[in-house]
């Protein structure tokens, strides 16, 4: 099958999406952004490819009557096998880092008593792990840098000794050790850890499957081997500059975001799209054409960025602030404006004792109110009206957004997609598509 | 020896957690009998002062019942033990003197905020100015940056004095910083460069707020970052560009310049209180002690 790959390498997170001739969604991949953006946009990619060969599993199994029940329920079982092995296996690339990283001078006398704490502290992630993936295990994030940086940070306290070795000492180890883990691929590519999961899955499942694990196998084999064979690929993003693309593959976020909205939502004529580390406010024609648009400039206050700071203050998964936000009762006015005071004023607040869900309702507010000038700036907001990016599945920002919006520009249809962070790759991929019928 | 006095300072930053215990024989010199600073590092920051302050004693060996005056400085209000509470400002200014008794002016570089103060002999301070409401430069920043780069902050110094080809560092923002500096990784700038380029960045903003009250002669760098001989060669660099009649120094001991300002200030205030026979505590406090000093 031929298909059309989109990749918008954002500052945290890259995203790829793949597509079929006919314009239609057969993957989505996400990662979280690192110093070495050909491994970050190499891992969305095969992210998107994975998730695309579940989805032609998926099928493959609806397809065949006799499977269909099993199917539903054998799949999440494979998809969280397939996770775990994966989470497993750079665990041990850790563990391997880590050693690594008490192999320095500087922890000469003592090197065998740390190298002991690392068994220690990666053997007890290890069965956290399984925990994590787990049927009914909710986790913070999806991405190993964070699920690991939690689980270290947590388990780094316990192990450390005041008059031993020092909780900092362990800490620093694994922010050395991360760096190589993260910006170098696996060995084994994610597509063939398919096989392995559903070995995996086949061997817990198996029993109770009875005759239908050989139907299973052989149809899970099938959509596994049908070609992926990617006629283009079109980059975008804050740092399209940096990917491995030709020139003319390469496209501006605006042009992407615009495009990607109007696929998403044909009506679109306002974009608001919060990512990482900018803000865009895009106005757009019938045919998702860009007229004219606004960014904020080098200031990370009202930006994606932002909650994500104020998400490691708390030791929070970026994606627990918004529904925490939702339950406040009395929202509290944030004075600071800058991303790392508001971090402070936060801190502030708490050791005074103010509800942490108040606080975090006005830190959304006050991530929208930026918004607001620049959309006011780009040109108001005109019918539909459609919130992309990491923010928009908040669901605190889209809350404010909803109350500021029609206090300033009376009703408006508000367009939010739940895949609306790979908005950006998906635009990127509609690029793909047409170019190659420009070629033909 | 009926005078002598053990005090503690305690120095809330948000940060790190610094203990200073002196033993004092009268109000012109004090013995340093411990130092100690902890990292929070998004620990409860009651936990880290709760451990770092026994300890602290145990390392000076005295008792929390032999300390006279335990003094709070920086965000303070969560050192339930204190007896007082001074401002940042005033125990900088009096740590500072004590570290470098030629000291009129101060640098102090912490975390989020710079403060530079010019001060008398008897660490009145005359003139100050701080940073701006944006963390740009700061050492949150400084040290975030270090973190991406899978720098230790004591590494960060040595490897900033190598740089060859210091790169200059576009963006302002302490937040969006961090991404352009992996985007200088991932174009093969050495990390040594990298830090180089941030530390004249912040050298630059420092100078600034020195000349701006006025500062010559001696200047101290006190906070976390005075440890950082990287940001320090930075500014003398741009002391000798800008032709100022200042010299940059840093102390060892200038990361606890707070909490030994906090527990000389302590000293200070017990000896006022015990001439004026108040054995009771002193919730209502005197008057600011840079007004009120006579400390030399």
């Amino acid at each position: 099958m031929r298909v059309f790959l989109g990749i918008d390498l954002g500052s945290t997170t890259t995203k790829a999406v793949i597509l079929d001739p006919e314009g239609e969604v057969l993957g989505h991949g996400i990662t979280n952004s690192r110093s070495n953006y050909e491994v970050a946009s190499r891992i969305a990619r095969e992210e998107a490819r994975v998730q695309a060969r579940f989805g032609l599993v998926r099928a493959a199994l609806a397809r065949d009557p006799a499977l269909a029940g099993a199917g539903e329920r054998f799949l999440p079982l494979m998809e969280r096998r397939f996770r775990l092995r994966q989470h497993l296996a750079q665990l041990e690339r850790l563990r391997a880092a880590l050693h690594e990283a008490a192999d320095d001078p500087r922890h000469r006398d003592r090197r065998s008593e740390l190298d002991g704490l690392v068994e220690r502290i990666v053997d007890e992630m290890a069965r956290r792990a399984r925990k994590h993936f787990g049927g009914l295990a909710v986790r913070k994030s999806d991405f190993f840098r964070d699920l690991a940086a939690a689980d270290f940070m947590q388990l780094a306290e316990r192990e450390s000794d005041p008059k031993g070795i020092g909780f900092e000492e362990i800490t620093a180890l694994f922010d050395k050790a991360i760096l190589p883990v993260e910006n170098s691929p696996g060995e084994v590519p994610l597509e063939r850890r398919i096989g392995e999961a559903l070995d995996d899955a086949l061997e817990t499942a198996g029993p109770s499957l009875a005759e239908g694990a050989a139907r299973l196998r052989a149809a899970v084999e099938a959509a596994r081997s049908i070609l992926l064979d990617e006629s283009a690929t079109v980059g975008t993003g804050y740092g399209r500059q940096r990917l491995p693309f030709p020139k003319e593959m390469v496209r501006s976020e605006i042009l992407c975001h615009g495009l990607g909205a109007h696929i998403l939502f044909p009506g679109t004529r306002t974009v608001l799209d919060i990512g990482g580390q900018d803000t865009k406010a895009i106005q757009v024609d019938a045919d998702g054409i860009v007229g004219s648009f606004q960014m904020n400039d080098r200031c990370a206050a009202g930006c994606g960025r932002y909650l994500g700071y104020i998400a490691d203050e708390m030791n929070l998964g970026v994606h627990e602030l918004g529904p925490l936000a939702e339950q406040s009762t009395c929202r509290v006015k944030i004075n600071s404006t800058c991303t790392v005071f508001a971090g402070a004023e936060l801190r502030e607040r708490l050791s005074l004792g103010q509800r942490r869900e108040d606080i975090l309702a006005g830190l959304h507010r006050a991530i929208v109110l930026r918004a607001m000038s620049l959309l006011a700036r780009s040109g108001g907001i005109s019918e539909e009206f459609t919130f992309t990016g990491g923010v928009a599945r908040n669901p605190a920002a889209v809350a404010a957004l909803e109350e500021l919006v029609r206090e300033n520009y009376g009703e408006r249809t508000l367009n939010i997609s739940p895949e609306s962070i790979y908005t950006g790759a998906l635009g990127a991929a509609w690029f793909a598509r047409r170019s190659e019928r420009l070629a033909a | 020896m009926t005078d002598d006095l053990v005090t503690a300072g305690v120095d809330v930053g948000s940060s790190a957690v610094k203990v200073a215990v002196l033993r004092s024989p009268d109000d012109r010199s004090a013995e340093v009998l411990a130092l100690r600073a902890d990292r929070i590092r998004r620990r409860d920051l009651k936990k880290v002062i709760g451990e770092a302050y026994p300890l602290a004693l145990e390392e000076a060996g005295v008792a929390a019942a032999d300390v006279a005056y335990a003094a709070s400085t920086g965000e303070g209000e969560l050192v339930e033990f204190r007896r007082g509470h001074f401002y940042g400002m005033t125990t900088h200014a009096r740590g500072a003197v004590f570290l470098l008794p030629a000291a009129r002016a101060v640098l102090d570089v912490g975390a989020l905020h710079a403060r530079a103060m010019r001060i008398d002999a008897r660490s009145r301070v005359l003139a100050y100015r701080m940073t701006s409401q944006c963390a740009s430069g700061s050492g949150q920043f400084l040290e975030n940056v270090a973190r991406y780069l899978g720098v230790t902050l004591e590494d960060v110094g040595p490897l900033s004095c190598k740089a060859r080809r210091p790169e200059p560092v576009s963006s302002i923002c302490a937040v969006l910083a961090e991404t352009d500096v992996i985007n200088m990784v991932s174009r093969g700038i050495q990390t040594a460069d990298i830090l180089k380029g941030i530390h004249e960045s912040m050298a630059g903003r420092y100078v600034k707020l020195l000349r701006a009250i006025g500062a010559e002669g001696d200047v101290l760098v006190t906070g976390g970052l005075a440890a950082d001989a990287g940001l320090a060669e930075a500014m003398r660099e741009k002391v000798a560009e800008d032709g100022l009649t200042m010299s940059v120094h840093t102390h060892p001991h200038s990361i606890y310049a707070g909490a030994l300002g906090a527990a000389l200030w302590g000293a200070f205030r017990h000896r006022a209180l015990e001439r004026r026979g108040a054995s009771r505590p002193d919730a209502p406090h005197p008057a600011e002690p840079e007004r009120s000093a006579t400390v030399g």
